[in-house]
């Protein structure tokens, strides 16, 4: 279990700032979902924080250590992408123990954990298929599973459910709940889309133009938004809502 | 990222020595005094020589492209069978030298070929150049034009059916607009070809000289290099057109890959007579390609037609092997190397997003526009002297550059569909960038190797131009002698060649199909990538 801080962090493309002297806090095992539209910053950001983007200025401390000029893969933090990333030339066994055979120089105790995860997940009658066999759903539970496997302290989620039809959506969220809860790990999940933020997190931060608008429980940002923008955020996400159960339930609400 | 660096800089740096210097080397060389250049221009020879190339190649390229043209439109829009047979036989032409095109058009309409005898004439001079070009240049522009179709939307067909569009509208508001650009790069491509090759004039040309044979009468007869260094700056002029036209040449026409299949109409008239087009064209393929069979196998095809092994017995007995290894050892070091090379330059400049990159790209696809004789020339001008000359190496480094733009284009393609996620996925879980590499980035493009290894082999085998500088006895690759078999009327010797050349290409491209097959069916069977 690992806390996150994030300190007066700044990022400048081309003269245009993306992030903006931002800082925050992940607590530990903690759900933390970064909403925002598409040129808020956010991948930006996750891209610094795994360590494959470099910032102009600030601080990541993860369990009190400055991490800024580690290497990605020094940082023990995972990622799983919306495009899944996974080997379509490896099995899904093969898939997650690629990566655990390298870090344990074991093949026996790398095959039994994979298989362990695997199963942990529901994909035990999956593991000799290749990705192309499986469904969107299923293929993002293997990509999970592969970053589960390397025991990573923070797990970092970039829209991982976008490209997941509405039932496979249902059902993964549900999922990243248990595992979470299972696993106790700290996760931080980008996405530019609401519901998915407000149901899936201990917390929400909402970016604009590279600024942290709020960051704050959903019950929270529901009931005191901070800004303008964060209340017609949640309007928007409200009446969404309510649409959808006029929907369901044929009243004129 | 570091490893990435050293990789950019050496690429960069063997770009410049092996591309960069020679061609900047070849053109400080020419010597401007005097007046030399404008000598050259207004001399006899040279405004020949200019108006017989531009003569062959504008009436030789609007033939082959629009033979392609009627080839590709007659496999993709009529009732045609056995298509993938006929696309093979149509580009067999590309798996023997340009030398032996002429040399199957001398067995054919030369003085004593196999039909000018019967109908008394022969095709030796501008004739012959043009259709020899024609057969050497018309596949590459068919496979261009044939591609061209893949990208066409079949449902703009059903719209400007329900629009009420009438054939003629269609065809020029739909498959037109649509093969504009292919049609328009495969012309540049040819017309470079055919302004550019010297092995079909060299064969039938006779007193018809063009400016490639110019260039090469001044250096190897009169080992004039200056003027043939100028000579030779007029051959990039329009490589150099074909390549800003694909470069810049915006195509407006978008298309995802079609989920629709066209649905060929029924129209008796045009599927008879386009398929007897195309079977002509075929069935002269093959007598062309088949005379070489006739000519190396007969004992004198004027006075004594019999079967007969003295011209295979001539070739073995004078050293047959020795050019055989010579043009398996250059082709298959090759098609290794030149693939390693290209591939790495494309790994780097499709994965990573930089201005350092981008010159990268730049440098290795201008290739494109440095005719082989001329590399060869400049090759020989800057590194006549070095430790490389002479030897194996600068045979195999020529090969490579003069090739290396298209499978560098073919893997640069390929490595930007790989999902860019994987090298972030490898640097999160401590897997070094060469095993990601050797892992998953090279097995989800093995087919796209294998066809850069056949591409720069195929090439190694029939190239005569960019080596034919070079070479000196013990390293001279087999396609060279041809011309010298054709220079001494021995036709059966030069054919036993040509045949010896096909076969290894036949079976280079037999082997890739076979296994690019065999690999298809697992995935049907098992579902891999």
């Amino acid at each position: 279990m690992v806390s996150l801080e994030v300190k007066n962090l700044s990022k400048t493309y081309n003269k245009k700032t993306v992030l903006n002297n931002i800082s925050f806090i992940v607590n530990d095992g903690e759900f933390l979902s970064i909403l925002g539209p598409s040129g808020c910053g956010k991948t930006t950001l996750l891209k610094i924080l795994i360590g494959i983007e470099t910032c102009d200025s600030g601080k990541i401390i993860k369990d009190g250590v400055e991490i800024n000029k580690l290497d990605p893969s020094k940082r023990n933090m995972g990622i799983v992408f919306q495009n899944y990333a996974l080997f379509p030339n490896m099995t899904v066994l093969n898939n997650v123990m690629y990566a655990l055979n390298i870090k344990l120089k074991n093949k026996k105790q790398a095959k039994e954990k994979s298989l362990e995860i695997l199963k942990m997940l529901n994909m035990e009658e999956h593991i000799n298929k290749h990705p192309r066999e499986l469904s969107g759903g299923q293929m993002q539970r293997v990509a999970i599973a592969r970053t589960l496997a390397l025991n990573p302290d923070i797990i970092l989620f970039d829209e991982a459910l976008s490209a997941l039809d509405a039932d496979n959506k249902l059902i993964l969220k549900k999922e990243l709940k248990e595992i979470q809860k299972k696993f106790n790990t700290t996760m931080i999940f980008i996405t530019h889309d609401q519901e998915e933020a407000f149901s899936l997190s201990d917390r929400v931060m909402i970016m604009k133009d590279g600024n942290i608008e709020q960051i704050d429980t959903p019950h929270k940002i529901f009931n005191n938004p901070a800004s303008d923008y964060v209340k017609s955020f949640v309007k928007d996400h409200l009446i969404e809502k309510v649409r959808s159960i006029e929907k369901c339930t044929g009243i004129d609400l | 990222m570091a490893r990435r660096s050293k990789l950019n800089i050496f690429i960069f740096i063997f770009l410049l020595i092996s591309v960069v210097f020679p061609l900047i080397n070849m053109v400080l060389q020419i010597d401007f005094s005097n007046n030399s250049f404008q000598n050259l221009i207004i001399s006899g020879a040279f405004k020949e020589a200019m108006f017989n190339s531009l003569f062959v190649t504008i009436i030789g390229t609007v033939i082959s492209v629009l033979l392609a043209f009627f080839v590709s439109f007659t496999l993709n829009r009529t009732n045609i069978k056995h298509r993938a047979v006929l696309k093979l036989l149509i580009t067999l032409p590309m798996l023997i030298p340009s030398i032996s095109h002429g040399l199957g058009l001398i067995n054919l309409f030369g003085a004593n070929g196999i039909i000018s005898r019967i109908f008394d004439f022969n095709i030796i001079g501008s004739v012959g150049i043009i259709i020899g070009s024609v057969i050497y240049s018309f596949p590459i522009a068919f496979l261009m034009i044939d591609d061209g179709y893949n990208y066409i939307d079949n449902n703009l067909y059903d719209t400007a059916e329900i629009l009420g569009l009438n054939k003629w509208q269609t065809f020029r508001k739909v498959t037109l607009c649509y093969l504009r650009k292919p049609l328009l790069s495969s012309f540049f491509a040819v017309f470079t070809m055919i302004f550019t090759d010297y092995g079909v004039p060299l064969a039938v040309g006779g007193k018809f000289i063009t400016l490639p044979v110019l260039l090469y009468k001044e250096v190897i007869g009169l080992l004039n290099y200056s003027k043939g260094t100028m000579i030779g700056l007029f051959l990039l002029i329009p490589a150099l057109i074909s390549f800003l036209f694909d470069t810049f040449f915006k195509d407006y026409t978008i298309s995802d890959g079609n989920s629709k299949k066209y649905v060929v109409k029924a129209n008796k008239l045009r599927d008879i007579i386009t398929n007897i087009g195309v079977y002509l064209i075929i069935i002269f393929i093959t007598i062309l390609l088949g005379s070489f069979i006739y000519y190396a196998f007969v004992n004198n095809v004027v006075l004594n037609n019999t079967f007969s092994l003295i011209h295979f017995n001539y070739v073995i007995n004078n050293g047959i092997d020795s050019y055989i290894f010579n043009s398996l050892f250059i082709s298959v070091l090759v098609a290794i190397f030149g693939t390693i090379i290209s591939y790495f330059t494309a790994y780097v400049t499709a994965r990573v997003n930089n201005k350092f990159v981008k010159i990268l790209h730049l440098l290795t696809i201008c290739t494109l526009a440095v005719p082989g004789i001329v590399l060869g020339l400049s090759y020989t001008i800057s590194f006549n002297g070095t430790f490389i000359y002479n030897t194996f190496i600068i045979l195999i480094l020529v090969n490579i550059i003069h090739f290396i733009a298209t499978p560098y284009l073919m893997a640069y393609n390929a490595l930007q569909k790989v999902n860019p996620n994987y090298e972030v996925v490898a640097k999160t879980c401590n897997i070094s960038l060469f095993k990601i590499i050797k892992d998953v980035i090279i097995p989800c493009t093995k087919k796209t190797i294998r066809e850069m290894l056949s591409y720069f082999f195929v090439n190694s085998m029939i190239t005569i131009s960019a080596v034919t500088f070079l070479f000196n006895t013990r390293t001279m690759p087999l396609s060279l002698l041809i011309n010298n078999y054709e220079g001494n009327m021995m036709l059966g010797e030069a054919a036993i060649i040509s045949l010896i050349i096909l076969i290894f290409n036949v079976i280079v491209k037999g082997v890739i199909y076979l296994i690019n097959r065999r690999e298809h069916r697992m995935e049907c069977m098992y579902g891999t990538n």
